[in-house]
């Protein structure tokens, strides 16, 4: 397609990236998809490696520390916990954008918007247990350790119990989502898609024993709490980002089934294009 | 037109379609939606994982696990194995009888489905009730704990079981929609029920 077949708006230019970004921050009419998408990419990547590496709140630490043993704890990773979490802090508000990528899938569905709404009420609540309330514990922990142990081991325990047992969130968005794809006539997702999120749903309900358990399969650094618990959500975060990167390629802005991308094909021109021929 | 030797096949959607006798192919297509095998694969992995755990926890301490076994009542899983089985067979009766269009019959073993799967609920409460009620709870010990988990994943799985033969049974109900890859659909939801019944039951209850 020639630049003066479509208008004033120019062809991609081959070459360098940057060149290529910014051609498509001026007019590729998928860019604020693009900027969600990224943004879900970037944060995940971004919440491994605070999480894993320079909090190294996880895996998860034994349940069954004492008192001086958690003090020690908080004490061994302190810059990590102030650090990390203060860029946590900072980029929790991205959640946002994140949020709204994924209900947008729903708003393209054939569905009801409540199966958006509701998925972004619940998400925004998700931001609190889902790493807030840990963020906040685990930062009181370390900029307070002159605090009696007692009241760090409540802190510890309180950062962990709010982190891993308390999925009910997460397991109500998973059956939201799961409900939207199966009714969608406009094939947004496949229809398994909606199948994993019950898979993902179903494993949220097996952290609850960690309440309970100290040690063992079921405490919150347990095999089946936890490490086959992050196996089942890696996988279905992967899925999710590779499953709406496709969405966002076939997005026409319509209303109707979204067009299929054949391979080989670009995808049809959109709106803005068509505009500009 | 159909031959002699030409034979008529109830695909998905309810499509007739006419296979030759001589170019014969073995039928090749997977009941119901695709996508609900994404769901069946998934889901063995996971309970693969699952007994996987339990297989090396058991193997740690395998006199408490033998010990614990024993107070588990046989008779009642073997009871609870036959009423999945025959739930299992009444939905695949249902679905044969749903491609062969005999609508009436398939509600019927629908509904035989729902029944079985209802006798199972009940009978899974009552065992549980009993064992509580013997002093066996989730936190007594480290076999008593798996077998409350696993029994307990299995149950969530029944519960949705029985949003999806309702399903099937609305979609039975009337001639305006009886979809035969929906009704595909939710049989294979069911049987993997029973598939994850019959391993949990060999592991918890046989296996020495």
């Amino acid at each position: 397609m020639s630049a003066s077949a479509m208008g004033n708006v120019p062809e991609e230019p081959p070459g360098s990236l940057l060149r290529r970004i910014a051609w498509h921050w001026r007019y590729d009419e998928k860019r604020e998809l693009w900027i969600g998408w990224w943004t879900l990419v970037v944060f995940y990547n971004l919440y491994g490696l605070l999480f894993f590496v320079i909090t190294r709140t996880q895996p998860p630490p034994e349940p069954s520390l004492g008192s001086s043993e958690v003090v020690e704890w908080f004490a061994d990773r302190r810059h990590g916990l102030v650090y990390g979490y203060a860029i946590v802090f900072i980029v929790g508000g991205a959640t946002a954008i994140m949020n709204a990528t994924l209900a947008y899938s729903m708003r393209r569905m054939s569905v009801s918007r409540a199966f958006a709404y509701s998925y972004l009420v619940i998400y925004a609540l998700a931001t609190l247990p889902g790493m807030l309330i840990m963020g906040v514990a685990c930062t009181v922990g370390a900029m307070r350790p002159d605090r009696d142990p007692e009241l760090m081991r409540w802190l510890y325990d309180f950062a962990f119990l709010s982190f891993e047992g308390t999925m009910g969130v997460f397991l109500v968005g998973s059956l939201v989502w799961m409900l939207a794809v199966l009714l969608d006539e406009n094939g947004v997702f496949p229809k398994w898609f909606g199948y994993l999120n019950l898979c993902n749903a179903l494993t949220e309900v097996v952290v609850a024993p960690a309440w309970i358990f100290k040690s063992g399969a079921f405490a919150w650094n347990g095999t089946i709490a936890w490490w086959i618990n992050m196996g089942v959500f890696v996988t279905y975060t992967i899925v999710f980002l590779t499953l709406l990167r496709r969405m966002i390629l076939r997005e026409d802005f319509g209303t109707g089934p979204l067009p299929d991308l054949s391979p080989g094909r670009a995808p049809a021109p959109s709106g803005l294009l068509k505009a500009a021929r | 037109m159909t031959t002699g030797a030409d034979t008529e096949r109830l695909f998905p959607e309810g499509e007739i379609r006419t296979v030759s006798g001589g170019a014969a192919q073995p039928a090749r297509f997977v009941p119901g939606q695709p996508d609900m095998w994404v769901f069946v694969f998934f889901e063995a992995l996971v309970f693969t994982a699952y007994f996987t755990v339990y297989i090396v926890s058991r193997s740690r301490s395998p006199d408490l696990f033998l010990k614990s076994q024993a107070h588990l009542n046989l008779r009642v899983g073997v009871f609870n194995t036959l009423v999945l089985l025959a739930s299992s067979w009444a939905v695949a009766r249902s679905v044969q009888a749903a491609r062969e269009r005999s609508f009436r019959s398939a509600l019927t073993n629908a509904f035989l489905t729902l029944f079985f799967g209802f006798v199972f609920l009940v009978s899974k409460v009552l065992e549980w009730a009993a064992e509580i009620g013997q002093g066996f709870t989730f936190t007594t010990d480290e076999f008593f704990s798996f077998y409350y988990f696993l029994t307990a994943i299995h149950f969530i799985h029944l519960l949705i079981g029985f949003i999806v033969l309702t399903v099937a049974v609305y979609q039975l109900w009337s001639p305006a929609r009886r979809s035969q890859e929906v009704i595909e659909t939710c049989a294979t939801y069911w049987h993997t029920i029973d598939f994850l019944w019959v391993l949990i039951f060999a592991l918890l209850y046989v296996m020495r």
